[in-house]
């Protein structure tokens, strides 16, 4: 089977045409980095790969190691080199590197939609002529031009043709040719063309040079020589001369292939966006909005009824499971567990929805980067970048892809930081309970839920000054961030996005939650002896009596709330339909007081995430220790602070 | 002294001279399009004086003053 490689720049549309391939929904959004793993997908017979966006075969991040190696050592048959064609030369910069690998690589101009409206016109012909590749014209997002673009690939896939690689200046051209005439050069690994190494000697790449034998003295002398000749020569290091001809060959073609007609400035969302004393008000403005209309808004008009629908459907089912004679076992099960359970959860699919709309078309329209922008002074004296606001916004949603997107920051300590306050934020899923606890205990009171967001803001904040504080690490670290176009946010890519996630999480609902309602109801009705008893006798009860005495201090030392955040580990709507399942028709002011309640809240919104937030976490940490220090710093903050949240309720109440 | 990028005020326009800084952040700035004589414009400064936005290439940009305190002009 032949496999191509998407590959291209951050951000120029890679994942959006793979979704357009495969028929895959896999993450898309408007800002450089969405992508940060190989995705693999299947069209017509062909495996599909989608790397994450570089800019350069050098990286810098975890994730732009993993689309080198991948183009490097896996070999496809076919390099498709996704080109924004509104950002020809920069991306042809990347396209000179493609190259020199000895693959046949298929230039694909994305987003040719919008080079009218930037009165950009290119002649794809001479393109193909300048760069020894075939070039497409297509529109991945509005999926114009698949059917070239399926002939080219069919064709460059028959024709298995290596481009032209891109020529330097006489004095380098001459170099490289002596290089390659060294013995050394067969050693490089099968498949690596001799040319690529010579260049990876010359630039002394860390990463080539650490995969190849060491160098014989005469000849890496004779490579000292010729390094020392051309930084005289060109007054530079030989890496910046490579990169600088490079761009000379980017600059040229572009030259030659596009022209640019002159544009009105029209208008740019960025007055505004980023503009001096508006832009943080107006992105307080923007998320207040976001909560407000899907929690406040929408949440606050369903949630009545879908609970009232929930238990009218328990009574009448109970009566006439009862009418029919059916086991009580079974009734109990469907009624006190499953729909108790699931229907919890479920009350939340609406709010959820409108939340990730929102969060989809913030994503997809170009403002998480002016975010990082606007923010990365501020987080910087919390020892975080400006792109470690972006986990945190998606995180708002779930805290799962949010931790992965960490991934984008450069700098590994404060990448490490970021994957370990993102759970602070509140995802989705931890709605449920906070919903419940302030419609029973606070109604009326609205100015609770915004302040759940500023203690988790306020966790972060803390937590980040601290880490500073052990760790004075003054290392330079660097911030930068391409600013992506402002673009319509497409309704399908919209629409796509928020049924995949809103999907999720009706499927977790009906499968995770299902699963564990029922056997909490079963461990919640039977003693060891399978006796049918008082579910403070039961096999559950016991089980949550040895934990709930840790908890006494915060106030939920009976087992109901120990199992409800035992399970809260498998996903944390399950604290709900817990609580719901184990306490039945008994009210939650027979267990909670309203300080119990906060301090119950804060510890849930603080402590360990979910089994799926935690194996995202570890996979960023790739360390168990490090793993095991971040949980214990969550669950033991958490603690503390709940402790404090009730002794202030007290005081206060 | 070679005046530097981050002394370049919003609206002023200017030409990459030698960047000076360790190996790695050099290539990425270069990798990113700042080579010796590119064309390069502030566009804004964030809320709080830095980071600052640049376009050049016909992209935009944005990067820390320190970073930019490393792009000599000419």
């Amino acid at each position: 089977m032949q496999t191509i490689a998407l590959i291209g720049n951050p951000n120029c549309g890679k994942t959006t045409l793979f979704n357009e391939l495969t028929g895959i929904t896999a993450y898309v959004g408007n800002w450089p980095g969405v992508t940060v793993e190989k995705k693999e997908g299947m069209w017509n017979n062909i495996k599909v790969l989608d790397l994450p966006g570089v800019y350069s075969l050098s990286p810098y991040s975890p994730e732009e190691k993993l689309s080198r190696r991948y183009i490097l050592d896996e070999q496809p048959d076919l390099i498709v080199d996704v080109i924004d064609a509104t950002n020809l030369e920069r991306s042809l910069y990347l396209t000179s590197q493609l190259a020199e690998l000895g693959r046949s690589v298929l230039l694909v101009l994305n987003m040719q939609d919008l080079l009218e409206r930037e009165g950009i016109v290119i002649d794809t012909k001479r393109l193909s002529l300048m760069t020894g590749c075939p070039v497409v014209s297509i529109s991945a997002s509005k999926g114009i031009g698949l059917e070239s673009f399926k002939k080219e690939v069919e064709h460059a896939l028959k024709e298995n043709k290596a481009p032209a690689c891109p020529l330097f200046s006489n004095y380098v051209e001459n170099l490289l040719t002596t290089i390659i005439e060294d013995d050394y050069l067969h050693l490089i690994p099968s498949g690596r063309p001799q040319r690529w190494a010579a260049i990876k000697l010359l630039e002394e790449d860390e990463l080539f040079l650490s995969s190849m034998p060491p160098i014989p003295e005469a000849f890496a002398e004779f490579l000292h020589q010729a390094k020392t000749n051309l930084r005289l020569h060109f007054e530079d290091d030989p890496e910046a001369i490579i990169i600088d001809q490079r761009y000379k060959v980017a600059e040229h073609i572009a030259k030659h292939c596009q022209t640019k007609k002159f544009q009105k400035k029209r208008f740019n969302f960025d007055t505004i966006a980023t503009s001096r004393f508006g832009a943080i008000p107006l992105f307080i403005a923007i998320m207040g909005a976001v909560f407000y209309l899907s929690i406040g808004l929408v949440g606050g008009y369903t949630t009545g009824i879908l609970e009232n629908f929930f238990a009218y459907l328990g009574s009448n089912l109970s009566i006439l499971l009862d009418s029919l004679g059916v086991f009580p076992l079974l009734s109990g099960i469907l009624i006190d567990g499953i729909i108790a359970g699931v229907g919890s959860v479920l009350t939340f699919v609406p709010q959820l929805f409108v939340l990730f709309l929102l969060l989809s078309i913030l994503e997809d329209c170009g403002y998480m980067a002016r975010i990082a922008f606007i923010m990365d002074r501020l987080m910087r004296t919390i020892g975080l970048s400006g792109k470690s606001i972006i986990p945190m916004v998606i995180g708002t949603g779930c805290s799962v892809p949010a931790i992965m997107s960490s991934r984008t920051i450069e700098h590994q300590k404060q990448r490490e930081l970021t994957v370990l306050v993102t759970p602070f934020i509140p995802c989705g899923a931890k709605m449920p309970v906070f919903a419940l606890m302030l419609t029973y205990f606070f109604p009326g009171k609205w100015y609770i839920a915004p302040l759940i967001y500023v203690l988790g803001i306020l966790a972060v904040i803390i937590t980040g000054l601290l880490a500073r504080a052990i760790d004075k690490h003054k290392e330079k670290n660097a911030f930068i961030l391409e600013l992506p176009r402002y673009q319509l946010p497409s309704a399908k890519n919209v629409y796509l996005q928020t049924r995949e996630r809103t999907l999720g999480f009706v499927a977790k609902a009906g499968t995770i939650i299902l699963l564990s309602s029922v056997i909490i109801y079963l461990l919640s009705s039977y003693n060891f002896t399978l006796q049918s008893v008082d579910s403070d006798d039961s096999m559950l009860a016991i089980f949550g009596k040895f934990i709930s005495p840790v908890f006494i201090p915060l106030g939920f030392g009976f087992w109901q709330a120990s199992v409800a955040l035992l399970t809260g580990i498998a996903a944390k709507e399950s604290i709900v339909s817990t609580l719901s399942v184990t306490m039945g028709t008994q009210a939650l002011s027979s267990f909670f007081d309203p300080a119990s309640a906060l301090s119950y809240m804060t510890f849930i919104l603080l402590s360990s995430p979910c089994i799926a937030a935690i194996s995202a976490m570890a996979k960023e940490f790739g360390n168990r220790k490090k793993l095991l220090y971040a949980l214990i710093w969550q669950t033991g903050f958490a603690y503390l602070t709940a402790l404090l949240i009730r002794m202030l309720a007290m005081l206060i109440l | 002294m070679a005046k530097t990028m981050d002394e370049l005020t919003v609206g002023q326009r200017a030409e990459v001279g030698a960047i000076k800084a360790p190996k790695q952040l050099k290539r990425r700035l270069m990798d990113m399009g700042f080579t010796k004589g590119v064309d390069v414009e502030v566009v804004k400064m964030a809320p709080m004086g830095d980071p600052m936005e640049v376009a050049l290439r016909g992209y935009n940009l944005c990067l820390r003053k320190a970073e930019a305190r490393v792009i000599e002009l000419r």
